[in-house]
């Protein structure tokens, strides 16, 4: 099993015409910690839309393979169920949809795919409870709708939980430092580091270094004009921090 | 007796509707029910329709009804009073489980069917005549019913009551029309539970015209639950009349779900001092389904308050439409209105017409509206499939979540989880408990 977990070749994406990604290549390994990180535009996030199959991306060329299996042809719910887990950046309200329903029904999701019997009533609470101590939710949070009227924090608390409820094999968590106080983004790494494992990989897309003092990478990469411009260890972050953007020159085409 | 002679000549040249109405009446007339009020109360009513005329989609306030379904009814005439043959008490086999805690009333056919056993704190009174109901242009099919029904349910309310009135169309009804008829008094303080549900599904096409007059006296609450399941044969239309006196307050929670094709038409006058409305209505529509509501509100006295909320989901090339009309009166200063009406277009021949509509004749009241119809947001369907969800479940999951708003305001566990699955048509069962918070 030293095949990488995620292999994207040479990967294109435009949005109405506009190419966004243009020729990306990345191998993420199993148990393998990776940080994308970029200037506004750089198209970061939407590298991370493209993996979890966000519609509105049109693919040019390259070819995503995750597992062995081809990634691009699956649907966005196979690719969840497959394991890829997408924290968003901005996660959606959805009032009248109760938390506890979606935990559910999406951790019954994974499971059945997995050949796992689904959770009844009194697992899944029994699961979820020591999830949310970690993550500082309350429990009441459970019955009321999702996101609803929370705060930034609460909300990207509330994709780490999920993530923590699905044990996802690749997590691809877009921002998710964005918008939270020095509090709230220790418990936020806290719940990813809780999940770091040798059988998954996390790919965090940041814009900052903060995060990754708390989450620590193996790998940095630097996104310039939808391409990696730069790769390195954790000391290319530290100066990013110290240097800015400006000195990474773009990639020449390949 | 010339008004009749006058309209029969006209059936013979143009057999419009109305011709038709007037000429069945006649007919129907001539056997007799009733003693001679009843009879002046139904030659009113003929008066009535005739002078205001049969609804034309050039009416705004009918632009929106299938008024070709009511051209195409067979017949006007009621079924017939009879004994219930075996195929009406087959009707009878089917109801719902009953409501915890609530007295049931079964009307057959609009005729009350068994025991008429009242819970304590209501009871039976004799029905007003036609010359009490006061039906507007919006509401004229209420004349139709006032001509031709034949039983009437007049309750008065004291105290605290929970009641549950079940109107079955029956297959006794095929190309017959069914007219059921409530009369509804809440004396001072009282506090009433309603359940209003028709059901029923007939094999062939039947005409149902409800009416229903209701007076909240001083400080009286009504929580009114009012769903329609009827069958796809039924073309189904209500009038509903309430007159709500000082501090009294009128809640409905109203679910349109069946027939062939649905009329709402209410009028709501709030005529004391901080008298309510709350009205909360569902619609959800398939096929080729029409379910139009009219809802009219009168603020007449000061610190008086309406809210409208509507949600409605057109799937296939079900048409929907709400319109809600607030009038705030010169009378009623420190009012507040608040309209918030939405629909979700799932079809892509299906359509939706919301039209709130603000009349304001003082300047001290406080009145809000909002009307949005569109698809589902797909960044919402994203996020639940990103996490899983089969596309199908991640729809309904969010259709559910739209009608929510109205769902929650059903306080009655059994019922909501009725309207729950009966709203859920199709939608997996997975959905049926549990999902909306």
């Amino acid at each position: 099993m030293n095949a990488p977990l995620l292999e994207i070749r040479d990967l294109a994406a435009q949005v109405g015409g506009q190419p966004v990604l243009r020729g990306i290549s990345l191998s993420v390994g199993r148990g393998e910690v990776h940080a994308i990180m970029g200037p506004n535009g750089s198209g970061k996030s939407t590298l991370a839309h493209v993996l979890a199959g966000k519609p509105g991306y049109e693919i040019t060329a390259g070819s995503v393979r995750f597992d062995g299996h081809d990634l691009l042809a699956l649907a966005p719910e196979e690719r969840a169920r497959a394991g890829l887990f997408l924290g968003f950046q901005y996660p959606v309200e959805i009032p009248g949809v109760n938390n506890a329903y979606l935990l559910k029904a999406a951790a019954n999701a994974a499971r059945r795919e997995r050949g796992l019997p689904e959770l009844d009533a009194f697992e899944f609470l029994a699961l979820v409870r020591g999830k949310m101590a970690l993550m500082q939710i309350d429990e009441s949070f459970l019955g009321r709708g999702v996101n609803e009227g929370f705060s930034g924090g609460e909300k990207k608390r509330n994709e780490i939980l999920q993530m923590l409820v699905l044990e996802p094999r690749l997590a691809l968590l877009d921002e998710t430092d964005s918008g939270l106080d020095i509090d709230a983004l220790k418990v936020v790494a806290h719940g990813v580091n809780s999940l770091r494992a040798a059988d998954r990989s996390i790919v965090l897309v940041t814009h900052y270094q903060r995060l990754l003092e708390h989450i620590v990478p193996d790998f940095v990469h630097v996104l310039v004009r939808g391409r990696i411009a730069h790769s390195g260890d954790r000391s290319l972050a530290l100066e990013l921090e110290r240097r800015g953007y400006d000195w990474i020159g773009e990639p020449a085409a390949a | 007796m010339s008004t009749a002679t006058a309209s029969a000549a006209a059936a013979a040249t143009v057999p419009t509707p109305l011709a038709r109405v007037l000429n069945e009446y006649r007919a129907g007339a001539a056997q007799g029910t009733g003693g001679p009020q009843e009879h002046a109360a139904r030659e009113r009513a003929a008066l009535a329709l005739e002078q205001v005329g049969w609804p034309s989609t050039r009416d705004e306030q009918w632009r929106y009804a299938n008024l070709r379904a009511l051209e195409r009814v067979a017949s006007f005439q009621p079924v017939s009073r009879v004994a219930p043959t075996a195929t009406a008490a087959a009707a009878l086999m089917d109801l719902p489980p009953p409501l915890p805690g609530f007295a049931r009333l079964v009307f057959l056919d609009g005729i009350r069917h068994g025991p008429y056993a009242l819970p304590a704190g209501v009871r039976s009174v004799a029905p007003q005549g036609a010359h009490a109901a006061q039906w507007s242009a919006a509401q004229r099919l209420g004349w139709l019913c006032e001509m031709f029904a034949t039983d009437t349910a007049a309750l008065e309310v004291a105290g605290e009551a929970a009641l549950e009135l079940l109107f079955v169309t029956s297959e006794a009804s095929v190309e017959r029309a069914v007219y059921p008829r409530l009369q509804l008094e809440l004396a001072a303080g009282s506090r009433l539970q309603l359940v209003e549900r028709h059901l029923g599904a007939p094999s062939g096409p039947a005409f149902v015209a409800c009416n229903i007059s209701i007076e909240l006296a001083r400080g009286a609450l009504l929580t009114h639950y009012r769903t329609q399941q009827c069958g796809a044969h039924v073309s189904f239309t209500d009038s509903l009349d309430v007159r709500v006196a000082d501090e009294a307050q009128y809640r409905v929670r109203q679910a349109a779900l069946g027939a062939h094709d649905a009329r709402t038409s209410a009028r709501v006058r709030l005529a004391g001092h901080e008298a309510r409305l709350l009205w909360h209505a569902i619609a959800v529509g398939r096929g080729e389904q029409v379910h139009d509501t009219t809802l009219q509100v009168l603020h007449a006295a000061r610190a008086t308050g309406s809210e409208q909320v509507f949600r409605g989901i057109a799937d296939e090339r079900a048409r929907l439409a709400f319109s809600g009309h607030v009038h705030i009166d010169a009378t009623a200063p420190g009012s507040e209105a608040r309209q918030s009406l939405r629909g979700l277009i799932e079809g892509p021949g299906a359509e939706i017409d919301l039209r709130p509509r603000l009349e304001i004749s003082i300047d001290e009241v406080r009145a809000t509206h909002g009307a949005t119809t569109g698809r589902l947001d797909e960044n919402l369907l994203f996020y639940l499939l990103a996490r899983g969800l089969d596309p199908a479940t991640a729809r309904a999951l969010l259709k559910w979540a739209f009608l929510g708003d109205v769902l929650r305001e059903i306080a009655l566990p059994a019922l909501r989880t009725e309207v729950e699955r009966l709203a859920a048509g199709q939608l997996p069962d997975v959905l049926a408990v549990g999902a909306v918070t």
